[in-house]
């Protein structure tokens, strides 16, 4: 079993245990995951990639956990109806979260029919837009997102960066370090212009 | 076969529920019950496309023009687009009940550097009838049109060949720096930048 295989099996097991994380947190871990699991899942059909189709079961796994933890969060956090009213709408958007996510892994699954037909890939790549990973070079370590200017200057969005096992999402002033790889979304043109930034170039 | 008119279907299903999505998400950021209401539209077209394709695949399934596994994995591929509609369609549902959002929800959606626009564009803009892929908005200034409105038909996911007209209602996500830059190019106003 593949070293990120083994990682997302053990956070299907993981036992939910009442850690005091607000609401906040949560709910926006749950937001970003629901949209991260969607460009994932495309780019793992139309590389035919087994290594993201595995992140995207971590990412699946990792948000059921992050359900039963709204949850528990949000009972304690109710004190009166008024409380109630307005919490049920956050455990709303984290279930709608949760169901994208699924749809999303089960896109992934497809793969497992091995195709060769190439109609479910093709539609990935009609779109102006890509999403590729990109080793961090050394002129942007100790820099982050927002002081390289990666999203004025290129107009790509980095949507996560991959730092050892584990993710760091939206990741806008989090300094990048050697071995980081950057889940980049942007037109071609724009990773162009990225690669040569992460240079040092203009 | 209807390959292509299956592809094309499939690909509009695709765009709907990406599109939904990011709709759905910035009804909350914005408390905007008109885009709320604009995913709810779209599901049901979803909807019924979803049925649609279904048929389509069966059929050509049935005629021996797919094989299992083929017909497996479309069947499949086009619920699971299904069910990222009906999640979209949940978080839109939260913004249509009569009940005030929990502040929470939108500091935990909104995202720290990105910002959603809706402007109209005006025809004093450089913008009016040159396509998206001349602009090159997302490479030059950041900003990403997720969907154009015109009149009462909506363009999603546009692309490179989609002209912009004066009056169209453009859906738009950019950076906080770059706010003010993208929405004077809108206005026409104190423009720096022109395109030849």
């Amino acid at each position: 079993m593949s070293k990120l295989g083994r990682i997302w099996r053990r956070e299907e097991r993981r036992k939910v245990e009442y850690e005091a994380r607000n609401v906040r947190e949560i709910l926006k871990e749950m937001k970003d995951i629901s949209e991260l699991i969607t460009d994932l899942s495309y780019s793992a059909i139309l590389f035919n990639n087994e290594d993201l189709a595995e992140e995207v079961r971590y990412l699946e796994a990792r948000m059921d956990t992050l359900n039963y933890e709204i949850r528990m969060q949000a009972m304690l956090a109710a004190r009166d109806a008024e409380d109630a009213e307005k919490l049920a709408g956050i455990l709303q958007v984290a279930e709608a979260a949760e169901t994208i996510s699924n749809a999303a892994a089960d896109i992934t699954e497809i793969t497992k029919l091995k195709l060769e037909h190439p109609l479910i890939p093709s539609l990935f790549k009609q779109s102006d837009e890509l999403l590729v990973r990109i080793g961090i070079e050394p002129y942007a370590y100790g820099k982050s997102a927002s002081e390289l200017r990666i999203r004025s200057k290129t107009g790509c969005k980095v949507i996560a960066i991959r730092r050892g096992i584990s993710w760091i999402f939206a990741p806008k002033n989090e300094p990048f370090i050697e071995g980081d790889v950057a889940l980049v979304k942007g037109t071609e043109e724009g990773i162009e212009k990225f690669r040569v930034l992460l240079r040092g170039g203009q | 076969m209807s390959e292509e008119e299956v592809r094309k279907k499939l690909l509009e299903l695709k765009e709907n529920a990406d599109v939904m999505i990011d709709l759905a998400y910035s009804s909350l950021i914005y408390d905007n019950a008109d885009i709320a209401n604009e995913v709810y539209e779209l599901e049901e077209e979803s909807d019924a496309l979803a049925w649609e394709i279904q048929r389509m695949i069966i059929k050509d399934s049935k005629e021996g023009m797919l094989t299992i596994n083929e017909t497996l994995a479309l069947l499949r591929f086009v619920s699971a687009l299904e069910g990222m509609c009906d999640g979209a369609r949940e978080i839109a549902d939260v913004e249509l009940r009569d009940i005030d959002l929990h502040p929470v929800l939108k500091l935990s959606i909104e995202s720290s550097d990105e910002i959603f626009l809706r402007e109209t564009l005006s025809d004093a803009s450089s913008l009016c009838d040159k396509t998206l892929g001349e602009l090159r908005l997302a490479s030059e200034f950041g900003a990403w049109v997720i969907a154009v409105k015109r009149g009462n038909r909506w363009y999603y996911n546009p692309g490179k060949y989609t002209h912009l007209k004066a009056g169209d209602i453009l859906y738009m996500t950019t950076t906080k720096d770059n706010r003010e830059r993208v929405l004077n190019m809108l206005r026409g106003k104190n423009e720096r930048e022109t395109f030849k």
